[in-house]
């Protein structure tokens, strides 16, 4: 990945224009509720202003190579976990927070080096990165032995490794992805395909939603909206073949399974800590959308789901 | 079981620049680390192009808390005031600034609240709940807070009358007021330059001073600016400075 090959690769190519018509799309339907239908999108227009914002960045990012797809994944990981440490008051913990700020940076660290004996350089450290978890962990259990503190221990170390594991290593699979031979193709498919299922369920919910999905963890989520978004992921791995052409059909059945289910339980997990916390938003970061955790909570539980069905049924790198 | 109990952030649901203005502001890992790296950087240009010295650096040696009085005439006052502060008070150390010019404009607010940990203070309207909101501040010891009673930067560099606020705020109260003079800030930054010049910067630190035996009335409080203004020009013709 680099802006030379990106500016020649069909599939990048493909995508910028792809994510270009659909956000004119979306521009064109907001402008028509509002200025046929006179429906009041003043919240809508909001969200639709950070995603061009967001699709600008996203698609920069990408554009300029490897290493800033793998270090603005990890600064996203640090922000996100950030958040949840400020929502779930594990920030006051300043050696618990700051040992998965290291971890997250070193899962960043992991997927732009080699492997130090052999392996082709600029495909990262696949052994490393796997493994990181358990030396987190391990880390981050010395913590309480080292003050010699027992007490509300239990809950620092429970949040600082679901915050690590969750939000910091399986995001981290974003980056990672950065080193496949296929890199653009899986970057910029999973990352669009939550997006369009995230925005498939929005729209599905709001047109015909009547039956809660889940009325005691996020009472504006429907059934039909669920399987409104399963539907649309369930085609666009068909729509997108261009992307991963080398997929048979069961790849594809389990590449839109893995983005319309999985992209919704990371949805409802999120869901799940807010309401535990008692908040609405884990921040306001993004107008129209919450904290960053808030948008990328589908990205963090598909995007390792699918980078390890692709690793099973093909090499990655 | 038992619910776990969250104790969250009380800005979550705050804009980032929200989250600037509010004070007290939530402690942060990157503000503070940020802070103390700028803090680093601007001791040492304050050292190398304005040879910045400090008289009296043991005045202000102590874990109580303290209320620094200076005279103003250039924004590198307050920067030489926490200059002079060991690098791990920083974060409690709050030089008390205009929040109509320090807390308006985004990248004042950035560097007020991000480098300076400055406090908001209304200096035109709700004087009084400013002044409150420092008392609290200063009940929590090891609190430093910095003030110019001026009220704002001099355009002469001669020093003004003293608010009486600043009397208000230390009145009856067991807490130690530092007098300080800087010389030296008015010719390298006057009021309206864009940029400092590389002028010679001293800072006196004098005795510090307590007003808990004195009445909170408007007399005292007045009297107590202008003893606070006398300590001050005294240390400028101890500084033997014109």
């Amino acid at each position: 990945m680099s802006p030379q090959i990106a500016l020649h690769d069909p599939i990048f190519r493909a995508y910028f224009f792809i994510v270009l018509i659909s956000l004119a799309v979306g521009g064109t339907v907001l402008g028509f509720l509002r200025m046929v239908l006179k429906k009041d999108t003043a919240s809508m227009f909001r969200t639709y202003w950070s995603w061009l914002v967001i699709a600008a960045i996203g698609l920069l990012v990408v554009f300029a190579g490897r290493i800033p797809t793998i270090v603005g994944v990890t600064l996203l990981g640090v922000y996100a976990f950030k958040e949840f440490a400020r929502a779930s008051g594990l920030y006051r913990d300043w050696w618990m927070t700051g040992v998965v700020y290291a971890g997250i940076i070193t899962v960043g660290i992991a997927s732009l080096v080699s492997h130090p004996r052999g392996e082709e350089p600029g495909t990262g450290w696949y052994g490393f990165f796997v493994a990181v978890p358990v030396f987190a962990i391990a880390l981050i259990l010395l913590i309480p032995i080292l003050h010699n503190r027992a007490r509300g221990e239990l809950q620092r170390m429970s949040l600082a490794i679901v915050g690590f594991v969750y939000i910091g290593w399986m995001f981290g699979h974003l980056g990672f992805l950065a080193n496949a031979s296929n890199a653009y193709g899986f970057l910029c498919y999973i990352i669009f395909a939550t997006a369009v299922s995230d925005v498939a369920a929005f729209t599905f919910g709001k047109i015909f939603g009547r039956h809660p999905l889940r009325s005691e963890i996020s009472p504006n989520k429907t059934w039909e909206g669920a399987i409104g978004a399963l539907a649309m992921s369930m085609i666009l791995p068909w729509l997108l073949r261009f992307s991963f052409p080398f997929f048979g059909v069961r790849q594809l059945i389990l590449t839109g399974l893995i983005v319309g289910i999985g992209g919704q339980l990371g949805d409802l997990s999120i869901s799940v800590i807010k309401r535990d916390i008692g908040t609405k938003d884990m921040a306001a970061t993004i107008p129209g959308h919450g904290g960053i955790l808030d948008r990328i909570d589908s990205l963090i539980y598909a995007a390792p789901l699918f980078m390890h069905m692709a690793g099973y049924y093909y090499p990655l790198r | 079981m038992k619910r776990w109990r969250y104790d969250s952030a009380n800005d979550v649901e705050r804009t980032p620049l929200a989250r600037l203005r509010q004070f007290p502001r939530e402690p942060d890992m990157l503000v503070y680390g940020l802070r103390s790296l700028g803090a680093l950087i601007i001791r040492a240009l304050l050292r190398v192009y304005n040879r910045f010295e400090i008289v009296g650096h043991e005045n202000l040696r102590t874990n109580r808390s303290l209320v620094i009085v200076a005279n103003h005439c250039s924004h590198l006052d307050t920067l030489c005031l926490l200059a002079a502060l060991p690098l791990r008070k920083l974060h409690r150390a709050f030089p008390a600034a205009a929040s109509d010019y320090f807390f308006q404009s985004v990248p004042r607010l950035w560097i007020a609240a991000v480098i300076m940990n400055a406090l908001p203070f209304a200096r035109q309207i709700r004087v009084r709940k400013s002044l409150s909101l420092c008392q609290e501040l200063l009940a929590n010891p090891g609190t430093i807070l910095i003030i110019f009673p001026e009220g704002t930067r001099s355009t002469t560099g001669e020093i003004r009358e003293f608010k009486s606020g600043i009397g208000a705020l230390v009145a009856g109260r067991d807490v130690a007021v530092v007098p300080c003079f800087i010389d030296g800030s008015f010719r390298a930054w006057p009021k309206g330059r864009r940029l400092p010049r590389p002028g010679k910067l001293r800072l006196v630190v004098g005795a510090p001073r307590n007003y808990r035996a004195r009445n909170t009335d408007k007399i005292d409080i007045c009297a107590i600016a202008a003893e606070l203004r006398d300590a001050v020009n005294e240390l400028r013709q101890k500084n033997g400075s014109h």
